[in-house]
């Protein structure tokens, strides 16, 4: 007995170590102080309404918002066909494709970065939506392959030969029966793609310029020179919208099934 | 009734480097005729069945459906229904949905569909069902929606591969007689993969029995149960007594009984096959084969009466409807057994 007790004691101050960050971020973007104190003195929704008039943050998150649907479309496009191809081919090679497009997953994130803006920076592509757009690719493509590769492995056996002896033309077999089947798998990875993108951090700093931000880089900048709890209301709501993803996608297709748990 | 042509031409299948699991298989099929293709696991009839769909690649050979040469076509283009060992329905469709899809890739109008599509799920009894999705049908049913869809097309061809191995003995019979009117009907030229030889001789025109990738005999029903053409086929195909013998001077010695052999025999080693219910326990006359030995076991099933009768150091099993009147023979009671020399099967013993 005492046993157990111990075990949910350890688990519960696990489960307190992971999220104690965004717990405390919530109560903090109430805050009515002009600085960030633990505990706030008192609670208001100023930080609320001020951030809405940091352009500077707001005109990021535009494009942080923006800039993941881009890469969401191009990463559905572009994975697509590769894991159709991926997890049903029977060439020379596949191993290692797979391993070669799924490696940046690996990857130390500040190598992929540095390499990156040296790429970059002789092709002028620093701090334009191209070099943002492709930067991000990098990093949420293995994601989508990853993810769409398991969708395509999940599919009931045979039912595509079916349809075809049906008379269903490939695409009509991709259209009618490929794609519907592989819907909870399409939308995990539109799901998570999103999420990369707009979280991702370490390679947006070493790509982004003076006119063209991410939400995350803004965010970091803003810190670096003020310390008011207004980046903390951001916070506050950026943990709302991924969690309302990731509830919409649990509800809507099972998150553990989608990801071929 | 015009019915398609089928002719397979050396078809070949190998995976890798392994023993190629169809081998140069060359089979004739006549317009709207119904054949079999009947062997034991892994002898290759899925496979022969997908070649011909054109959902596998042939490794060599040819279809050929009314003289067209169809190898190289895909599936889509070849106007075959098949019907699928593990059924294939589309999870994500109901089982009207299922039904309708080839008719709506055939472009075929609503209205035609909907009507179509409630006849065919008649014909297989589903049509109270037509809403369900397929999982939540029971394995039978699954079955008979992937019948309703491959037949609602109406194709050039059916291929069905066991498509009864899940239904009860009753839905099963009815299934059989079900298909056979339908293909009778519609004329449909038909290949029905099964590894059951009873549905096999009930069901189909003719019989290509396979083992290991080739034809061991291609014959109706008739032949490939009276004159099977190697000991194999006689052993797959209804079941026999397998006594080791002797030939010589025509005749055919087992122990030390002596018995006629139906046609001219070369000397040499040879098994001897005689069907259990051919044997009965008669003194025989012309034209019969008479041994006399003990009765070593008595198995009384009701309607059947099996007796394992020992005689020339051999084992017969005899099998005799019960009679009325009539008691079984005790174990240890010496008998007479006899059957028709035409009933008995020699093939020279395959020395290893
Ligand atoms: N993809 C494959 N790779 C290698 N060998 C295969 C493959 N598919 C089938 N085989 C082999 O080919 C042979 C024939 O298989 P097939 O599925 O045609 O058998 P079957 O007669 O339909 O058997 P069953 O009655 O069990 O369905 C088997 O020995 C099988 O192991
Ligand atoms: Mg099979």
């Amino acid at each position: 007995m005492i046993g157990r007790a111990a075990h949910r004691a350890l688990i519960a101050a696990l489960f307190l170590f992971l999220l104690a960050p965004v717990v405390l971020v919530i109560p903090m973007s109430f805050s009515a102080d002009a600085f960030l104190v633990w505990p706030p003195s008192g609670f208001s929704l100023r930080w609320y309404t001020a951030m809405w008039r940091e352009t500077k943050l707001m005109e990021a998150a535009r494009n942080s918002i923006l800039l993941a649907c881009l890469v969401c479309a191009a990463t559905l496009v572009l994975a697509m066909p590769a894991a159709l191809v991926l997890a049903r081919g029977r060439f020379r090679g596949r191993e290692a494709l797979v391993a070669l497009l799924t490696a940046p997953l690996l990857l130390p994130t500040i190598v992929l970065a540095l390499a990156l803006l040296i790429l970059f920076v002789g092709y002028g592509l620093i701090g334009s939506w191209p070099g943002l757009l492709l930067a991000h690719l990098l990093v949420a493509l293995p994601y989508g392959i990853r993810v769409l590769m398991t969708a395509v492995s999940t599919l009931p056996p045979a039912v595509e030969e079916a349809a075809s002896s049906l008379g269903a033309a490939p695409w009509r077999v991709f259209r009618r029966i490929t794609l519907p089947l592989m819907l909870p798998g399409v939308a995990a990875t539109a799901a998570i793609v999103f999420l990369v993108s707009f979280d991702e951090v370490v390679i947006s700093l070493f790509v982004v310029g003076p006119e063209l931000t991410t939400l995350p880089v803004a965010m970091f900048r803003y810190v670096e020179s003020r310390t008011d709890p207004l980046v903390a209301a951001v916070s506050a709501l950026l943990v709302l919208l991924t969690l309302s993803i990731v509830i919409v996608l649990e509800r809507a297709v099972g998150l553990g099934r989608a990801l071929g748990k | 009734m015009a019915g398609t042509a089928l002719v397979l031409e050396g078809l070949t299948k190998r995976y890798g480097t392994l023993a190629p699991a169809v081998d140069a298989l060359s089979l004739t099929v006549q317009p709207g005729e119904f054949i079999g293709l009947l062997g034991p696991s892994g002898c290759g009839k899925t496979t022969t069945l997908r070649m011909i769909g054109g959902l596998i690649e042939a490794s060599g050979g040819r279809v050929l459906v009314d003289g067209r040469d169809v190898t190289a076509l895909p599936p889509h283009r070849r106007d075959m229904g098949i019907v699928f060992q593990n059924y294939a329905l589309f999870p994500h469709m109901d089982v009207a949905g299922n039904v309708a899809f080839g008719l709506e890739m055939r472009g075929m109008k609503r209205g035609e569909i909907a009507a179509k599509v409630e006849a065919a799920l008649d014909l297989v009894r589903l049509g109270h069902l037509a809403k369900r999705r397929p999982k939540e049908l029971s394995g039978g049913q699954q079955q008979r929606v992937a019948l309703a869809r491959a037949l609602v097309i109406e194709p050039s061809v059916l291929l069905l591969d066991e498509p009864l191995s899940n239904l009860d003995a009753k839905l099963r019979e009815e299934m059989r007689a079900e298909i056979q009117d339908i293909q009778r009907r519609l004329g449909i030229t038909t290949i029905f993969v099964t590894h059951d030889q009873a549905e096999a001789l009930a069901m189909c025109d003719r019989i290509a029995v396979m083992a290991q990738g080739r034809i061991a005999q291609l014959g109706t029903p008739h032949d490939i149960y009276e004159h099977p053409a190697s000991e194999f086929v006689a052993d797959f195909v209804g079941r026999s007594n397998r006594i080791a013998g002797h030939a010589a001077d025509g005749r055919l010695n087992i122990g030390d009984l002596t018995i006629d052999a139906p046609a001219p025999v070369a000397p040499g080693p040879v098994t001897v096959m005689i069907r259990p219910h051919r044997i009965a326990f008669t003194a025989g006359g012309a034209g019969w084969n008479e041994v006399r030995g003990s009765v070593r076991r008595v198995t009384y099933v009701g309607d059947v009466l099996a007796c394992e009768v020992t005689a020339g150091g051999a084992v017969f099993l005899v099998e005799q409807p019960t009679q009325p009147g009539v008691p079984p023979p005790e174990a240890g009671a010496e008998v007479c057994i006899a059957w028709r020399v035409a009933d008995t099967l020699v093939f020279p013993r395959e020395t290893a």
